[in-house]
């Protein structure tokens, strides 16, 4: 590790919420851990989906209460989702939230506030459990939560610059969240020479609205290919269900093996690349029953995509916060759907493939062939350009002028390339499959529609 | 005409906003979208920059109930907006409430037209009655004119 990172760490660590960091400590921890706390271990020992959840509180014992429940429903990876504030770096009214939540039962924080516990403290709770652990925030600046995280045993970091940026914020800067990250990578792959490798995650779903898989697999190569540049040799490309089961066996098989070709031209053919699915994350049903409906149906067509890991919704999505014991029922009702479904046939379409695959070349091509000189300014000048074009992100840096609708398949289908670099060929068949012969109230009511098929 | 739009306070709701925007395109306005989490001066520093003829808030969690009190005391300290056709829309309260109330309470704070959970179209119609009542013959002035809503035509070829 470099002399400066080192600096920066001391300077991070040296935050007044932090009790006494020691760095010596921390690293003969990740030295001797558990291999079963990593995940990276599970992924290359085990031939099964992994199951993961969601879920976060804010005090220890809720979130140890949680954990008990999870291991019951025989959950593979337990999730550690940290409150809003701590997001935003605002550990003092985290704190004050967390105190006020701890005296009156009441929880005033939407997760764990991680930095606030502390690692001394979380590590127990986490080496007691003896689970992977993924960690899951929203941070566009993570430099001291992952540093607590992984002091405290937790061996997957879920994000990255732009799949944590542009679908959360309107303002914090693009560029900085480049560099923040940029940090992240570096400690994350300085802990992977230690044991098994940290794994990196980044979050596929971006604002689950109406995404064309092909801006999808773009910011996964790129976030990807910004982590592995860095060192870190476990990675994870993601995707949540689109709404048609075609297109995401497509995506799936698309994604994995554009992985692996632009892993290998960077040169990191070493690295595992692991490919994670996700319930739908749009809008969901209030009525619990057709959300359980919904949901297995996920598994299935994870298990069609034959992705490593599974991230479950629960069936009190649309209401609030789930309860401890609706998260655990999803566990134990995906790993039985994972166990039941057998002989699944291997189905794919070509031309989709071909397509899809020609758009997501046809992008990289030209972020590549941006003039500046590293790879994230080249990915920071496409974005600000609209080579890149997140639908329905808030931020002021997206362009806004990608627009896409569902054909009658439900596949999404884009109508307007905006700035996106589509070859033309592409885009006369992503039209083609639409009907464009209606007026744009008619186009308009068609994506509120689109936006909402699973409610 | 020019329309200046976007969501009210820490409301980071963005769909609607997106639609909205794309909608009044086809209208034939010239939209500036300020987007979500915008504040109350801030529309109405747009709407004196771009010399805009309708300022259309929207809200989707219902703060801006707290902020629309402060509508008249603001626009006061503005010059040149006084023939500004102020517009609101979305969930205009915290919790239910029904618009027998709601629409009064907000004319009251200044706005010309208030959509309470009033669909998107629908809102966009009133607009149009309203203009062509208020501002005859001014409708269809923007720079795409108020030509016909085909889809196609946004879509470059």
């Amino acid at each position: 590790m470099s002399n400066q990172l080192q600096e920066e760490r001391e300077i991070i660590l040296g935050n007044e919420n932090v009790d006494a960091f020691d760095f010596d400590e921390v690293r003969e921890f990740v030295k001797g851990a558990d291999e079963q706390l990593f995940i990276s271990h599970h992924f290359a020992t085990k031939d099964k989906m992994l199951v993961q959840p969601r879920g976060g509180f804010p005090t220890y014992q809720k979130q140890y209460a949680l954990y008990e429940f999870f291991v019951d429903a025989n959950v593979d990876v337990l999730p550690l989702t940290i409150d809003s504030n701590t997001r935003l770096n605002d550990y003092s009214t985290a704190k004050k939230m967390l105190r006020l939540s701890e005296e009156n039962e009441v929880d005033m924080l939407n997760g764990y506030p991680l930095v606030n516990h502390g690692y001394r403290t979380t590590r127990k709770m986490m080496t007691h459990f003896n689970h992977p652990v993924s960690l899951r925030h929203g941070t566009p600046d993570a430099r001291l939560l992952i540093e607590i995280a992984i002091a405290s045993g937790i061996f997957e970091i879920e994000g990255g610059p732009i799949t944590y940026l542009l679908p959360y914020s309107k303002n914090f800067p693009l560029d900085k969240a480049f560099l923040y990250w940029k940090y992240v990578e570096r400690v994350c792959a300085d802990y992977s020479t230690l044991n098994k490798p940290i794994n990196r995650e980044s979050f596929g779903p971006l604002t689950a609205t109406l995404v064309p898989p092909c801006i999808t697999i773009v910011i996964q190569l790129l976030e990807m290919m910004l982590s592995l540049e860095e060192g870190v040799k476990s990675f994870s490309v993601s995707f949540s269900q689109q709404g048609s089961m075609i297109q995401d066996i497509v995506t799936g098989k698309v994604t994995r093996a554009l992985a692996k070709h632009y892993a290998a031209q960077i040169g990191c053919e070493d690295a595992v690349i692991n490919l994670v699915y996700h319930q739908w994350m749009g809008a969901f049903p209030t009525n619990r029953d057709s959300a359980d409906q919904l949901i297995n149906m996920s598994t299935v067509i994870a298990s069609m995509v034959g992705a490593d890991k599974i991230i479950t919704k629960t069936r009190e999505e649309a209401v609030g916060i789930p309860t401890k014991e609706a998260n655990a029922k999803v566990v134990a009702d995906t790993q039985y759907t994972l166990r039941i479904l057998n002989g699944l046939p291997g189905i794919s379409d070509e031309m989709e493939e071909e397509v899809l695959t020609a758009e997501v070349h046809a992008i990289m091509e030209a972020v590549f062939n941006d003039p500046a000189d590293t790879l994230w300014r080249k990915v920071f000048n496409s974005i600000k350009n609209g080579i890149i074009d997140v639908p329905f992100s808030p931020h002021i840096i997206n362009h806004n002028k990608m627009i896409t609708i569902r054909d009658a398949q439900k596949n999404i289908r884009i109508i307007d390339r905006g700035n996106v670099p589509i070859p033309d060929r592409c885009y006369v068949y992503e039209k083609s499959c639409c009907d464009l012969n209606k007026d744009t109230t008619s186009i308009v009511n068609d994506i509120i529609h689109d936006i909402g098929i699973m409610q | 005409m020019k329309v200046v739009t976007g969501v009210i306070g820490n409301d980071i709701h963005v769909v609607a906003n997106r639609l909205m925007d794309l909608s009044l395109n086809a209208r034939g306005y010239e939209v500036f979208n300020l987007g979500v989490n915008t504040y109350l001066e801030e529309f109405f520093d747009a709407a004196v920059e771009t010399g805009a003829d309708i300022l259309l808030i929207s809200s989707l969690n219902g703060e801006a109930e707290g902020w629309a009190r402060e509508v008249k005391l603001l626009k006061a300290e503005y010059k040149s907006i006084d023939k500004l056709i102020m517009m609101i829309g979305g969930n205009l309260t915290v919790g239910s409430g029904n618009a027998e109330d709601i629409v009064p309470r907000y004319q009251n704070y200044g706005f010309n037209l208030v959509c309470h959970q009033v669909d998107l179209n629908t809102g966009l119609d009133m607009l149009e009655a309203y203009v062509d009542e208020h501002r005859p013959g001014e409708r269809g002035k923007g720079e795409l004119g108020n030509v016909e809503h085909n889809t196609r035509e946004q879509v470059p070829s």
